[in-house]
């Protein structure tokens, strides 16, 4: 078990350490800033997939005894490209495309881990990864690829977003939809790929999907769902780290645990979820709550009482002309809630 | 053929190049189904089009295969002049505008009133690129237009659906489009809603001379407001005014 200093020390004098702290950091990042537009467009179990797929790869690099990042990367991207094309074509649905590969991979992985004889303490570190163990060679991949998968997700932010909205509307608007699809697919892939090493096969699809769901659970605005899922990813990650050395715990485990638990806290705490956590006010005339949930429907220029006022963005009532409010006010119902 | 006569009587004295989608023996199928068999149709500048037939006649397939999003597996289609086949060139996509069927939004999903009419001009702020003063100012006067500039800052989800519906308006019209294709822009709306949404359409129709095509279910909107209407039933059945005693028993045929 190392102190508390140790850790402060080793990120300090060691090089290993330093890479295990940047490792974390970019992690952190790029996988907060992809898993906002992998769980807006609903593409969670297609990385969930790919995942295992890059998982057989290294199983593959294991027995032949060749270095498994390559391998994961090549398998990680065709994995990429097959879900994107049965996908794009409407060959089945979704979900079968996801559960045959998913399952299919799984064997081969597990075939490929016996055929090896003996379990090696290879394929433990790339199941449950150790991010103090990133070589030097992981190290440069995964800096390269995580930065210029995060630069190209940042470039075409405004792009994915619109898709997300309505692949249609996109499409139409001259947005090459199919193109960036897949070239999404191929950023999750190799996000995944990188970071398996460090994260492990089992864990790493978390520190996508997990910090951009807790942030979604604080905002309506894509720019802060952004920052704070990358801000989440790199608390966690770092975060994980710490503890993990602390505690001599595994990292990948360790990592995801925190995100997990800062997930749970935003669900309960979510504003979205909470009505009273929002701008909560009354309408003094027409009595109609606003609040996140409920605003005055339809009649932004609410009429009750025939005192013509409207509700502003933050639930504020602006007065038409000056009348005076009535003292006591009566309850009074829209036309559309008496219709129900 | 008599109705094609008609509606060349209606618009005779237009100039030819006026016309900005012509559809000549137009069919589409998925896989083998055919859904749209010989569509002819040339709409000009600055009409105002209700499209009606019953469910699953092939409305949305007819606007989708104007906007290059299905691929006909016969016939020719021009769209302001240009022969398109197989992608529509980027400087014809950015005059066209299209609110697809009405799907109410996930509650939660990220995006504030301005976010979506932003979207609108993402055609023209290009990849890479951040919106300027001037597209925020676009968005702002979008929203105006359609009388929903106080709530630009609420979330998307937390509107109602005719509130909704005229962000969407706002979306399409920030792109300054030549023509707004709606599919059912109405469907989810009450009357006083529907005929809200149809003043603005009209408005912008008049003020502006955006041509408008429209998909309709109500035959009530679609004589009070538009002065061709398009029925489909597969073919194109009937081309020409709402408020013709033809256009009400090719209904009654259509709707038995
Ligand atoms: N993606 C698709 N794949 C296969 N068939 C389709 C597809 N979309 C539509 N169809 C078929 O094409 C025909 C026309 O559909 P379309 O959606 O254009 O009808 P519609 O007139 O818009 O109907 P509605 O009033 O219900 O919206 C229908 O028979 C439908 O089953
Ligand atoms: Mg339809």
């Amino acid at each position: 078990m190392g102190s508390f200093l140790d850790f402060f020390y080793a990120l300090a004098n060691y090089s290993w350490m330093q890479r295990a702290f940047y490792t974390a950091l970019i992690v952190g990042i790029v996988g907060g800033i992809i898993g906002v537009f992998i769980l807006l467009k609903g593409m969670v179990f297609l990385g969930q997939a790919i995942a295992h797929t890059a998982f057989a790869g290294a199983a593959l690099a294991i027995l032949l005894g060749i270095e498994p990042l390559y391998i994961i990367i090549i398998f990680g991207v065709i994995a990429a490209l097959g879900v994107g094309y049965v996908n794009e074509k409407k060959i089945m649905k979704e979900d079968i495309i996801i559960g045959v590969i998913f399952t299919f991979f799984m064997a081969l992985a597990i075939i490929f881990i016996t055929l090896n004889k003996q379990y090696s303490t290879d394929v433990n570190a790339i199941l449950f990864g150790n991010i103090l163990l990133v070589s030097k060679l992981n190290f440069v991949v995964l800096i390269i690829t995580l930065g210029i998968v995060g630069v190209l997700i940042l470039g075409l932010k405004k792009e994915y977003y619109l898709i997300t909205f309505n692949s249609d509307i996109a499409t139409v608007s001259g947005i090459p939809v199919k193109l960036l699809e897949y070239l999404l697919l191929i950023l999750l892939a190799l996000t995944i790929d990188v970071s398996l090493k460090a994260i492990g096969a089992i864990l790493v699809f978390a520190m996508i999907v997990t910090p951009a769901a807790a942030a979604y659970q604080w905002t309506f605005k894509i720019n802060k769902m952004l920052l704070l899922s990358s801000l989440i990813g790199v608390i966690s990650s770092i975060g994980g780290l710490f503890l993990s050395y602390l505690l001599n715990l595994s990292s990948g485990a360790t990592i995801v645990s925190l995100s997990t638990l800062i997930f749970l806290f935003s669900f309960i705490m979510s504003p979205k979820r909470i009505k009273t956590g929002f701008t909560t006010a009354e309408c003094k005339f027409c009595r109609h709550v606003i609040n996140g949930e409920s605003y005055c429907l339809d009649e932004p220029e609410c009429r009750a009482l025939d005192i013509p006022h409207y509700h502003d963005d933050k639930g504020i009532i602006i007065l038409k002309k000056d009348i005076k409010p009535l003292s006591t006010p009566t309850k009074h119902k829209h036309d559309k809630e008496e219709e129900k | 053929m008599q109705l094609k006569q008609e509606s060349n009587n209606l618009t005779s004295n237009r100039d030819h190049s006026d016309v900005i989608v012509c559809l000549k023996d137009v069919s589409v199928a998925y896989g083998k189904n055919i859904a749209l068999y010989k569509i002819n149709l040339d709409i000009e500048k600055g009409e105002f089009i209700g499209i009606v037939g019953p469910n699953g006649s092939g409305k949305t397939t007819l606007l989708k295969t104007v906007l290059g999003l299905i691929k006909p597996i016969q016939g020719n289609i021009r769209l302001f002049n240009q022969n398109i086949d197989g992608k529509i060139p980027r400087e014809i996509k950015n005059k066209i505008s299209y609110i697809p069927q009405f799907t109410p939004f996930d509650k939660n999903f990220p995006a504030l009133v301005e976010d979506v009419v932003m979207m609108g001009r993402y055609n023209k702020i290009g990849m890479f690129r951040v919106p300027s003063k001037e597209d925020r100012e676009r968005v702002k006067h979008a929203l105006e237009l359609v009388k929903m500039d106080n709530m630009a800052h609420r979330p998307i989800g937390h509107l109602s659906g005719g509130q909704q519906q005229k962000v969407m308006i706002a979306q399409a019209l920030a792109t300054s489009p030549s023509i707004l294709l709606l599919d059912e822009p109405t469907s989810a709306l009450d009357f006083k809603m529907t005929k809200n949404v149809m003043d603005i359409l009209t408005q912008l129709n008049k003020t502006y001379g955006i041509t408008i095509v429209t998909i309709h279910h109500n035959l009530r909107i679609i004589k009070e407001y538009t002065k061709r209407v398009i029925a489909i039933n597969k073919t194109l059945v009937y081309d020409g005014s709402p408020n013709d005693s033809q256009f009400d028993e090719i209904i009654d045929e259509m709707y038995i």
